[in-house]
């Protein structure tokens, strides 16, 4: 149950560099969710964790203890992979069996032939037999163990995979995408399979994904990685709620954030165009060009028209318990207006219930003032209220990531 | 998988076609066993008959009683498992590295072993029989393994390679991630899943061996360390050839071939339709 610490980690093949810059220290038993776009050197990351990619510079440490040029099987870890990589020509059985073979095997029994022989002779033992059994059950495998994986599910290959991560009790798992290749409704029941495993077996996780809503459910930190730097760290929560640029801002939530570009005068946000009001700015910020971000759901219809901030409606999906309404603050083209526009300036609402508004019409939007980011308009760093209670000049308040 | 061919004239025209085939490929066979039970009497004035004699079987021992097939063949048999043993121990691990790890010139040493086919035997075998004598290997069964393997290990090496190629690293990954080191992923891991290739190119090893000729002719003198192939065609005399006898002892030749060949051969059709099945 080590803890992880990344000390500017970077990792480059020839000269495409793929993770930049990567400090990090993970406590003991978190559930840690490397989260980002594809390409963004996540998978790379956990390569490096469990010893299967040379790390270019850098230091990666357990409870202390450097491990950058120890071998995959003396770092104490399990890969689950995106692929499963089951043995094919092995049972269930032998597939779980493996590393708890490979523990036993001692460097003669290697010879061909011969190792056969010892596989079956170590397969039997007692300790191995019934740790076998043990993990199969736990994971509902009992009736396919002496099957071959081509027989088996999607759903029961993952499985299977999972308990030949189990049966050697590790202290690190590390899981690279490990739903992406299930249908919707397998990954829900997988998701809450492996939340439980961890609650059960209490180590330390690192789960490779691009999917948000994994890492939402899942972790109990996060680490947003783009181009190989890290973008935030932080909990769910705190992702979520207080992203710390608008690249985090973006990627969490579905809808995303809304980023309404505004201009911050005399205490208040007005729209780009100056048209209207958008929202009481902090007192800490500088006037000046900002970005205002606004989660869907903090947006609602407003109960009186003529209060709040005037939206034309592009587009409304009804989701049964809850709609998404799509609008811009600008009525451009008429002809436009029925369709749903172009993507930077429509912006989200998701409300309670069905909404019956029609596309094309008016319609008046509260945004409360709670829970509201700022960004800043050039960088996209998010600003965050000086403690001094002076003015923070957003075009320089760079943010730092929430610490861990 | 073939298509099933459900109708009736489709099927018969199938089978016609494929018992014509079958016809075409096994006479000569046919004709071998129907020459070796003919008298060369009969070969060389009245004609041998269509039809097998088979009383004529306890004839055989007599026929062969003045050479040393059965010396020959097993002869045959050390030059042809020789060469397969040592070609394909070398060509597993040649394919494997060429197939996984990277390293300078690495396309120079594919294209050399590519080139080594390029080369006729009988263009090799003045410079060769020079090595030999320098190195103490004619007139030695080993030395004829040594010089067949050269030739036909590239072949095997370039069917495991491309077998190995197909292999996902993820499951030698995750072998080492279970604790399994290199030597241990490619006998226990690679090695299982290329049977079938192991078994293509052990059938390729094994006929280059057996039936090999030109370097057992030249390099081996003592006609008790001749392989069959030498032993048959030194039936053939200036005046006389027995014809019955070669046919009899070409015979008894083929036997070990097609019993090896039944051996692998279920391997060979598991690895075709291996890839036709959704795994």
């Amino acid at each position: 149950m080590p803890r992880i610490q990344f000390d500017k980690i970077r990792k480059s093949f020839g000269s495409n560099t793929v993770i930049r810059e990567f400090s990090a220290d993970i406590p003991d038993n978190e559930f840690l969710v490397l989260l980002g776009p594809s390409g963004c050197g996540k998978s790379t990351m956990l390569r490096m964790i469990a010893g299967l990619t040379d790390i270019s510079d850098g230091e990666l440490r357990f409870d202390g203890e450097l491990v950058n040029d120890r071998e995959p099987r003396d770092r104490n870890v399990a890969f689950v992979f995106q692929s499963y990589a089951l043995y094919p020509h092995m049972t269930v059985r032998e597939n779980i069996a493996f590393p708890l073979i490979m523990d036993r095997f001692k460097g003669w029994y290697h010879i061909p032939i011969l190792n056969s022989i010892m596989r079956r002779v170590i397969a039997k033992r007692p300790e191995v037999r019934d740790r076998v059994t043990e993990v199969a059950e736990m994971l509902e495998l009992g009736s396919y163990i002496d099957r071959r994986p081509k027989t088996l599910s999607g759903g029961q290959r993952q499985r299977v995979a999972v308990a030949r991560a189990l049966v050697r009790d590790p202290s690190i798992y590390l899981l690279d995408e490990p739903l992406s290749n299930l249908d919707a409704k397998l990954r829900t029941q997988m998701r809450a399979e492996i939340t439980a495993l961890y609650q059960r077996v209490n180590k330390s996780f690192v789960y490779v994904t691009h999917d948000q809503v994994e890492a939402m459910t899942m972790a109990t930190r996060i680490i947003v990685l783009s181009d190989g730097e890290v973008r935030q760290i932080g909990t769910p929560e705190e992702i979520y709620h207080r992203p710390a640029d608008t690249f985090v801002a973006r990627f969490i939530g579905a809808p995303a954030m809304n980023l309404i570009p505004v201009r911050l005068r005399d205490g208040r946000a007005i729209s780009d165009s100056g048209a209207q009001e958008i929202a009481q700015a902090p007192a800490h910020l500088s006037p000046g060009p900002a970005m205002l971000g606004v989660r869907p759901e903090k947006i609602s219809l407003a109960e009186h028209p003529g209060s709040g901030v005037l939206g034309y409606i592009s587009a409304v999906e009804h989701l049964g318990g809850e709609s998404v309404i799509g609008f811009t603050l600008e009525p451009s083209d008429p002809n436009r207006l029925v369709q749903t526009g172009s993507t930077e300036t429509v912006h989200y609402a998701r409300v309670p219930g069905t909404a019956q508004l029609t596309v094309g019409t008016k319609q008046w939007f509260s945004i409360g003032d709670a829970n509201l980011s700022w960004f800043d308009a050039d960088t996209g760093l998010a600003a965050t209220p000086d403690r001094s209670g002076q003015e923070v000049e957003l075009r320089s308040a760079r943010t730092e990531a929430p610490a861990p | 998988m073939i298509r099933k061919i459900r109708k009736l004239p489709g099927r018969v025209a199938l089978f016609l076609g494929l018992g014509l085939f079958t016809v075409f490929a096994a006479f000569p066979v046919y004709w071998m066993i129907n020459t070796a039970l003919s008298t060369d009497t009969e070969l060389y004035k009245t004609g041998q008959g269509f039809w097998l004699k088979l009383s004529r079987l306890g004839d055989i021992p007599a026929k062969l009683a003045e050479v040393p097939i059965f010396s020959w063949i097993a002869n045959s048999g050390i030059v042809a498992f020789g060469t397969t043993f040592l070609s394909l121990v070398l060509a597993v691990m040649a394919a494997y590295a060429l197939s996984r790890f990277k390293f300078h010139g690495k396309g120079l040493a594919a294209f050399v072993l590519f080139a080594t086919q390029m080369l006729p035997e009988a263009l090799l075998v003045v410079p060769l029989f020079a090595l030999f004598a320098s190195f103490g290997l004619l007139n030695e069964l080993h030395g004829l393994v040594l010089a067949n393997t050269a030739f036909t290990m590239p072949v095997a090496i370039f069917i495991l390679k491309s077998a190995i190629d197909k292999i996902p690293y993820e499951i030698e990954e995750s072998a080492r991630i279970d604790g399994c080191p290199r030597s241990g992923q490619l006998t226990m891991i690679i090695l299982p899943l290329i049977v079938p290739s192991v078994a293509a190119a052990a059938v390729i090893n094994f006929f280059d061996g057996w039936n090999e000729f030109l370097f057992a002719n030249t390099f081996i003198s003592d006609a008790a360390k001749w392989p069959a192939s030498v032993g048959l065609a030194s039936f053939v005399g200036q005046y006389a050839t027995p014809l019955s006898s070669v046919m009899t002892a070409a015979f008894l030749f083929t036997i070990p071939a097609i019993v090896f060949f039944l051996i692998v051969q279920r391997q060979i059709v598991s690895g075709l339709t291996a890839g036709a099945v959704k795994g």
